[in-house]
């Protein structure tokens, strides 16, 4: 199956922060994305978590 | 270029010191117990004075003092976690993060759209729930949580550090964003913009 769904798609952008995805995870998930507004946040979502905290760090 | 402490004098306990506040903020988040913190702050700059000469300068003092810090941290979890097993049942986790999902996988609320990830990272109000949210999360899914994102370990070091599998730091890692997402629903990603 091509299609995945939302909580699938989720745990592989989770996944992805984290190691690079293997091409047919990344495949999917890049489809998923371009049909769904709610994963396209929730991988903004993610970038945003990701950002602050190395910004909370260095920042006094 | 400093070679050793005697080319270096200025990296002298006083100098370390000044690092106290950082290597404070980064232990209290990650061991969410003061005294601990405190306990295992002062052991790092007493590393780091004993160890200066061993510090090169060609990283920043910082940096090698987050190194340090992060090896007693470890330590620290290992220690934890063979004395105190598990709080709270996985399972228990995972329901929760189950239930933002429909039986079709789908979202049931529509997560927050986010204009701009870099800019919202900068602000204060921002920042200040996440820390807040971090704090909340369950115990060892924020250490792992911390020991990623505040440390930048990578996956296959925190496997080794903790003895954990892949899939598990995975499913830990997971469980974390996700439940910092939800709980950023509630007054990070929607109130903290600019109006």
């Amino acid at each position: 199956m091509i299609r995945i769904s939302c909580q699938q798609a989720s745990r592989l952008l989770s996944q992805q922060q984290d190691e690079p995805l293997a091409f047919g995870k990344r495949l999917r998930l890049r489809l998923h994305l371009l049909y769904c507004d709610a994963c396209t946040n929730v991988s903004r979502q993610f970038a945003a978590l990701r950002l602050a905290l190395r910004h909370w760090r260095e920042h006094d | 270029m400093t070679q050793d402490a005697a080319a270096n004098p200025q990296l002298d306990f006083k100098v370390l010191a000044e690092h106290r506040v950082y290597l404070m903020k980064v232990a209290r988040l990650q061991l969410r117990d003061e005294h601990l913190a405190e306990d295992c702050v002062s052991d790092v700059l007493t590393q780091a004075y004993e160890k200066r000469a061993s510090f090169r300068g060609d990283s920043s003092l910082r940096t090698w003092l987050t190194t340090i810090l992060k090896n007693r941290i470890v330590d620290l979890l290992r220690k934890q976690w063979r004395e105190q097993p598990l709080e709270l049942p996985d399972e228990d986790n995972d329901n929760r993060i189950d239930r933002l999902f429909d039986a079709g996988g789908h979202y049931v609320d529509m997560p927050s759209a986010v204009q701009d990830p870099a800019e919202l990272a900068q602000q204060d109000g921002f920042l200040a729930a996440v820390q807040r949210c971090v704090d909340m999360l369950p115990k060892r899914v924020g250490q792992v949580f911390v020991l990623r994102e505040v440390f930048g370990t990578d996956t296959k070091d925190i496997c080794k550090d903790l003895s954990l599998t892949t899939s598990n730091v995975w499913v830990q890692l997971y469980r974390a964003r996700m439940m910092l997402r939800t709980c950023l629903e509630r007054g990070g990603f929607g109130h903290a913009q600019p109006r």
